[in-house]
């Protein structure tokens, strides 16, 4: 393994310099590759959502891109990209040192975001400061428009449009099947706490009962003393914002309860393939925040997605991943019309709109308003769009089959 | 107050505490013969679980069964650190508080090179399998299986090691080191033997908790340091150096953590944990069940 990896790099950097040596000296300055830098958590509580959504889109694009011969650069012709990575080990304040010394030291020309709605946060600041647009594929927060960065990019649906999706979908539950008791779980950290800040009045509003809020710190061990309290209260409608490792743990133990609540939604990790692996005929009915799909009416979509298992031998998550993609595609967009400038890029993504993987795509003050929140639920191995109807790849199916 | 339901929280969470106590008797059991606080304690349980987890998925081999496997590989593995990292320190007469200080750093060390080891092997991604998984219905209450199943193997496992300690030439070896190194050497016991078994019993013990813990939760390579620190609460509980006295700490943790969170919230989960350590340290500081109430560092027997 280690041998055929080192033969693949030696060959690769071998042909670049072949390459490098039959050109003018001139011309050799210019074709240097184009830097991008980015942390991504590989180790600690992040490291599992960011190796699934982020990392393997990021390496996917750069092959795709480095295969057409470079970054289609407006007035450079094709430069390679070359990756400048460090591992933030989820620690967020090595996120920001690692940020910092991207743009003074290793002065790269582009950054690519980190994993997460704190880590995002964190990182905002430095890059606006230096001017470094950054498009978050990961970022779900309300704080955002109120922090004034105008060179911060989020191009998820934000908790606000997320959860009005799904207290829609709820309310059209509750018109259905007459089903009203809530239970809702979040982590306690910055994603669970403003989507819970944004779902309950909403819930109030929709004259539902609530019959539980718990927050529970990230990496928790043990939901199941909370899970029985929803289970005893009656919970029909059960919502969880919850990031990967709680997402697995709350169907999991669930299941063991035999807590069998009409809607079962977690958020985070549900549009990962792993969770369909891991529960198989029980992730049935499964809802999550999200969603996306490879029948998605938008062009490169199917394109993506076999591209994604050809390379890494598994399939993209059905939310983010797509996003991430989508946002590497609206960076080589802007760089192949305005160049490397990295004030004009930013005007390229405050004006355009975007034709990608995940559908149009336009920024109002640095949020994508073109992609509106969505449900997703697990139906027969596929994570089906349920709402809202116009988005929608399947009915909803309420209520969600008996645990397996 | 649901009453039914506060009693189900209570079982839910004694059958955790089986598995707390499993998990701190081995670290316990290092600490009181050897003075070697091993940090590295939830790493060897988090390879224990990897083991499982692939003896199961790749073999098919039953993740009880799979015990059998897993304690030993990780016991032969922890008789190799002793002889490799602690042996030389050991036979090298210091002072107690020099001894505690430098084994400390040697298992951080451990710690870092087997976290690192299995991200390298076996990367980030969640891994889980589903075995057991299902309700139990037992008189109108319902059980998760898994953790029944997992806690009735953790007790015939501390049954095992307490009659062993008890019944057996090397574990009264053992006990008689605890209780009294210098008489225990002048009758014969061979120390750096008894050491190596005994650090080895550990890690086997924490390789059997990691086995019992991967029906219950998703592996990834950083889930060890969290039971390394239950552990150590529990053994301060407990009591340093008692085994006994481990068990009961670790139920009454599993316990106290769940009907905590249950009346609270789980963001408490650590903040209830750490507050029955500081109560007891304040009140007893020779833990809760030392009904001698000797000092930490003259540890009693099992």
């Amino acid at each position: 393994m280690i041998s055929r990896i080192a033969r693949r790099t030696f060959l690769k950097g071998a042909g670049a310099i072949a390459a490098l040596a039959g050109l003018p000296a001139s011309a050799r300055a210019q074709m240097g590759p184009v830097r991008i830098g980015f942390t991504l958590s590989a180790t600690g509580p992040y490291a599992v959502g960011a190796g699934i959504t982020q990392a393997p889109n990021y390496q996917l694009w750069l092959d795709q891109v480095n295969a057409k011969g470079g970054l289609q650069i407006a007035g450079d012709g094709r430069r390679p990209i070359q990756f400048i990575e460090y591992d933030d080990r989820s620690e967020i304040e090595t996120a920001v040192r690692l940020y910092e010394r991207m743009i003074t030291e290793d002065k790269v020309d582009l950054l690519l975001p980190p994993w997460g709605t704190a880590m995002n946060f964190a990182v905002a600041p430095i890059t606006t400061k230096h001017g470094y647009p950054l498009i978050g594929p990961t970022v779900g927060s309300l704080k955002l428009k109120d922090l004034g960065l105008p060179y911060f990019y989020a191009i998820l649906a934000q908790p606000d449009a997320m959860m009005q999706a799904l207290a829609a979908f709820l309310g059209d539950v509750k018109r259905q099947h007459q089903l009203n008791k809530v239970g809702v779980i979040h982590v306690a950290d910055l994603f669970g706490l403003e989507h819970q800040g944004a779902l309950i009045p909403l819930l109030k509003e929709g004259g539902f009962e609530v019959v539980d809020v718990k927050g529970y710190p990230l990496g928790v061990k043990d939901l199941s003393d909370v899970l029985r309290g929803m289970r005893a209260g009656g919970v029909d409608l059960f919502l969880g914002l919850t990031y990967p490792p709680d997402t697995i743990l709350a169907t999991t133990q669930s299941r063991t309860i035999d807590f069998q609540p009409a809607v079962f939604y977690t958020a985070v990790g549900t549009a990962f393939p792993f969770f369909r692996d891991r529960f198989k005929a029980s992730a049935e009915g499964v809802m999550g925040v999200g969603a996306w799909n490879p029948r998605v009416p938008f062009p490169g979509a199917k394109a993506y997605f076999d591209a994604h298992v050809a390379k890494h031998k598994k399939e993209p998550d059905r939310w983010a991943s797509a996003f991430a993609y989508a946002s590497l595609q609206i960076l080589e967009d802007s760089v192949a019309k305005v160049g490397l400038d990295r004030a004009k890029i930013k005007a390229h993504l405050d004006t355009t709109e975007f034709t990608t993987v995940v559908g149009p795509v336009k920024f109002t003050r640095g949020i994508n308003t073109a992609t509106p929140g969505m449900v997703g639920q697990w139906q027969k191995g596929e994570f089906e769009v349920v709402w809202p109807p116009e988005r929608a790849t399947a009915k909803a199916i309420v209520p969600k089959p008996k645990w397996e | 107050m649901n009453v039914g339901l506060l009693f189900d929280v209570a079982m839910g969470g004694l059958l955790l505490g089986g598995l707390y106590a499993l998990i701190a008797v081995g670290l316990n059991l290092q600490y009181g013969l050897m003075r070697v606080l091993n940090v590295a304690h939830g790493e060897l349980l988090m390879i224990g679980g990897y083991l499982t987890y692939f003896l199961y998925v790749d073999l098919g081999m039953n993740p009880i069964l799979s015990l059998v496997v897993t304690g030993p590989a990780v016991f032969v593995f922890g008789v190799f650190v002793h002889a490799g990292l602690y042996r030389r320190l050991l036979r090298q007469e210091r002072t107690r508080e020099e001894l505690e200080a430098n084994s400390l750093l040697i298992s951080f060390g451990l710690l870092f090179i087997l976290q690192n080891g299995a991200l390298l092997v076996w990367s980030a991604d969640l891994r889980g399998y589903q075995y057991l998984d299902r309700p139990l219905r037992i008189a109108g209450t319902i059980w998760p299986t898994n953790r029944v199943v997992a806690f009735a193997t953790a007790a015939v496992v501390t049954a095992l090691l307490f009659l062993f300690l008890r019944k057996t030439l090397a574990g009264t070896a053992l006990r008689a080191l605890m209780q009294a190194p210098v008489g225990a050497r002048l009758m014969g016991v061979n120390v750096p033997r008894a050491h190596a078994l005994c650090f080895g019993l550990g890690a086997g013990l924490a390789a059997i908790s990691g086995s019992l813990l991967s029906m219950l939760f998703e592996l990834t390579p950083f889930i060890g340091l969290p039971y390394t620190i239950t552990a150590l609460v529990v053994i301060i509980l407990g009591g340093l150096g008692s085994v006994g006295g481990s068990l009961l700490g670790g139920l009454l943790l599993g316990v106290v953590e769940s009907v905590g969170v249950y009346l609270t919230a789980p963001d408490l989960r650590m903040v209830i944990s750490y507050g029955v350590l500081v109560l007891v340290l304040v009140l007893r500081p020779s833990g809760l069940f030392n009904a001698l109430a000797r000092r930490p560092g003259q540890a009693e027997g099992t």
